[in-house]
């Protein structure tokens, strides 16, 4: 088959056409809140330029001028998908800025909520790479599956899809209701029977849509910021949870999912796997977890902040998150700067894996990324 | 293995002998638990007009309000009037209350056409004494 | 934490640097490194961390101190070998605030947040050849992160009406 550019094609009189732009996004059903301005000639896009903001808050300033039980509760809102996984880094900056010991308890559950967000983050993951895909049944399966796991938020947080800062500076809000350990048992064990059924879905279809598709390289990875579940598919053993542990994760035996090839299939395989790696977590967790009971915690109007500067990175479900916060003495802080793994992903990952594509694999390769518009604006 | 080799037909066969996993609702409901974060609920004879419910606000949904002119002398302070097209619902108003006034409830049916619906009096209207 | 192996190196990295560009790295309790240098030897020691193995980019971020007149950037490191985290600190002029791009050590992850510090912040950075605008579209106020800018007025301004009641609360 001829490779020929639009302008040989069109030499015959007609009006030569070189190439166009194609708009992925924002306004359309499968790109999220975010648009990617494709330069196609024929099949094939030879330029990409993202274009976000569409949802920027401002939230870096919004959070200059709150409390910190306010900004816990504004954390939700940094990427809706992972809420909790966003609490717990919030929680650990004003920890460690002043200076808290959280009890053990509590440690254990913000462990548990945090995976248990990392599985309903993989199962949207899974559900929206389907339906872009056009295989529709996975995704109304895999959002019919999340729903057990909001139920269990509900029935923990007082939420389904917000926890308004569950995970808190000091610990958590509130101890878990009677009853929730057996809840969390039951629902693993269904977490479990949807991964069977996810693994079933995926012999042909998906497999061969993904494979070979959107290839990037170590040193690119390296080079263009990406972290997590993109990183790890290039072959990089690297996970903030085993690399730096926070919480009670240097005492758990997990398994951190790494592939070598590095496209969409291996970062698909590598996010599946990875809901497993949570379940076992999570049942080490629910073992451990002490039987004393933790006091609601009430928020105060005016607490202020020590003085200092932080770092504090954690793994969240599409890669590595982070809040510098820098605090002169008041109850808000001075500076809080938010980094999420997906101002790496969307705009320099993104653009150098779209170049070369086909337009078929661009819903293939963008949310094998597992991209979300929210912590890249914020 | 075998669920590669013939494809979708055990779940095929496996789905027409299970429920789907939709609810119907309403005639079927999903029960709501103790601590759900939904519409609020006030007693303005336990309020002390401490004023903590509008100061922790994070959206300053909550306003304080005088009492109508004539009920102010039973009322002589400022009331919570709480906005809920601002509120997050997120309960940091109930968990800091100290007189247990404020608290909220399992009411998740706030959908409604009138704007001023949403803006929630402290005190009972003449049409609810 | 950290292992005992991730201690040494993070003993050796502290005298050396410390040693070689006479700044004073301190570690914090919980295991990371900060160190404060001076605008001028910024790039050198930015680019002996990047050859000491700090390959990963983490952020970069500027903090506003408008009473002193300052910028400070911070550029968080991470290495994937040796599992420790620093960060650099320096001042800048705020009213002349220019740095030198570290795309050139660490490519495109550098690149893009310095583009946005770039939009929110107003900082330029000499040598990153896509300084374009990024989130806010045809704005023309000043860059909106700083500590002057009024972004309530801003607000207030553009999108609340005083007449509206329930827009009071915004009012103060």
């Amino acid at each position: 088959m001829s490779k020929a550019t639009g302008t040989e094609h069109m030499a015959k009189g007609h009006r030569a056409v070189d190439g166009y732009d194609l708009y992925f996004g924002p306004v359309h059903p499968g790109s999220g809140n975010f648009g990617v301005k494709l330069t196609v000639e024929g099949e094939r896009v030879v330029a990409a330029r993202s274009d976000p903001g569409y949802l920027h808050r401002g939230f870096e300033k919004l959070m200059e001028y709150r409390t910190p039980m306010q900004n816990a509760v504004l954390s939700d809102r940094l990427c809706i998908l992972e809420s909790l996984n966003w609490n717990l880094v919030h929680a650990e900056a004003v920890d460690r800025l002043c200076g808290a010991e959280i009890p053990r308890r509590a440690k254990c559950i913000r462990v548990i909520m945090a995976e248990l967000s990392r599985i309903q983050s993989h199962i949207i993951w899974y559900g929206v790479l389907s339906k872009a895909l056009g295989f529709d049944t996975g995704f109304k399966v895999a959002f019919g599956y999340r729903d057990y796991v909001l139920d269990l938020f509900e029935f923990v947080t007082g939420g389904r899809v917000y926890p308004a800062g569950y995970l808190c500076p000091g610990g958590v809000r509130r101890d878990f209701p009677d009853g929730t350990k057996k809840r969390i048992e039951d629902l693993l064990v269904t977490m479990e029977k949807m991964v069977l059924e996810f693994e079933a879905y995926d012999s042909r279809t998906m497999a061969a849509r993904c494979h070979g598709v959107g290839v990037l390289a170590l040193d690119d990875a390296l080079r263009l910021g990406a972290t997590g579940p993109v990183l790890r598919a290039c072959g990089l053993a690297a996970d903030v949870r085993r690399d730096a542990p926070y919480e009670i994760y240097d005492e758990l035996d997990f398994d951190i999912p790494i592939r070598e090839e590095g496209d969409a299939l291996a970062r698909s395989i590598i996010r599946r796997r990875e809901i497993g790696a949570s379940i076992t977590i999570i049942r080490q967790v629910l073992d451990r977890l002490p039987a004393e009971t933790l006091p609601p915690i009430k928020p105060k109007v005016a607490v202020k902040i020590p003085e200092g500067e932080v770092y504090v990175r954690n793994e969240i479900a599409r890669g590595e998150a982070a809040v510098y916060m820098r605090s002169t003495g008041e109850a808000q802080p001075y500076r809080c700067k938010i980094r999420g793994p997906d101002l790496l992903h969307m705009i320099p990952v993104l653009e150098h894996l779209l170049v070369g594509a086909e337009v078929a694999d661009v819903p293939a390769i963008y949310w094998s990324l597992n991209i979300c518009p929210a912590d890249m604006d914020r | 293995m075998i669920h590669m080799a013939l494809g979708v037909i055990p779940q095929l066969i496996k789905n027409l002998f299970s429920r789907p996993m939709t609810v119907a609702f309403p005639h079927e409901a999903i029960p709501i638990p103790e601590g759900y974060r939904g519409e609020h609920t006030y007693d303005v004879d336990r309020c002390t007009s401490c004023t903590l419910c509008a100061r922790i606000c994070p959206n300053r949904a909550i306003e304080m309000i005088e009492a109508p002119a004539e009920r102010q002398e039973t009322y002589p302070k400022t009331y919570p009037q709480i906005d809920l097209g601002k509120c997050c619902f997120c309960g940091l108003c109930q968990d800091i209350c100290s007189s247990g006034a404020l608290s909220l409830t399992k009411g998740f049916f706030l959908s409604t056409t009138d704007r001023l619906a949403s803006v929630r009096f402290p005190f009972p209207t003449d049409d609810e004494m | 934490m950290a292992g005992v192996n991730s201690e040494q190196q993070r003993a050796e990295l502290l005298e050396v640097t410390g040693l070689r560009f006479a700044v004073e790295p301190h570690v914090a309790a919980d295991g990371t490194m900060w160190i404060s240098a001076e605008h001028e030897r910024l790039p050198e020691l930015l680019a002996f961390l990047r050859h000491n193995g700090f390959a990963h980019c983490s952020a970069i971020s500027v903090t506003d101190w408008p009473e002193d007149g300052e910028f400070e950037l911070t550029y968080h490191l991470w290495s994937y070998e040796d599992k420790i985290l620093v960060t650099v600190k320096s001042r800048i002029d705020r009213e002349e605030a220019t740095a030198a791009s570290v795309i050139s050590l660490w490519g495109p992850s550098a690149g893009i947040h310095e583009r946005e510090l770039h939009e929110l912040f107003g900082v330029s950075f000499e040598g990153n050849p896509d300084l374009a605008p990024l989130f806010l579209e045809d704005w023309e106020g000043p860059p909106p992160f700083r500590k002057d800018f009024d972004w309530r007025a801003y607000v207030r301004e553009a999108f609340y009406e005083e007449g509206n009641s329930r827009e009071q609360s915004y009012w103060d």
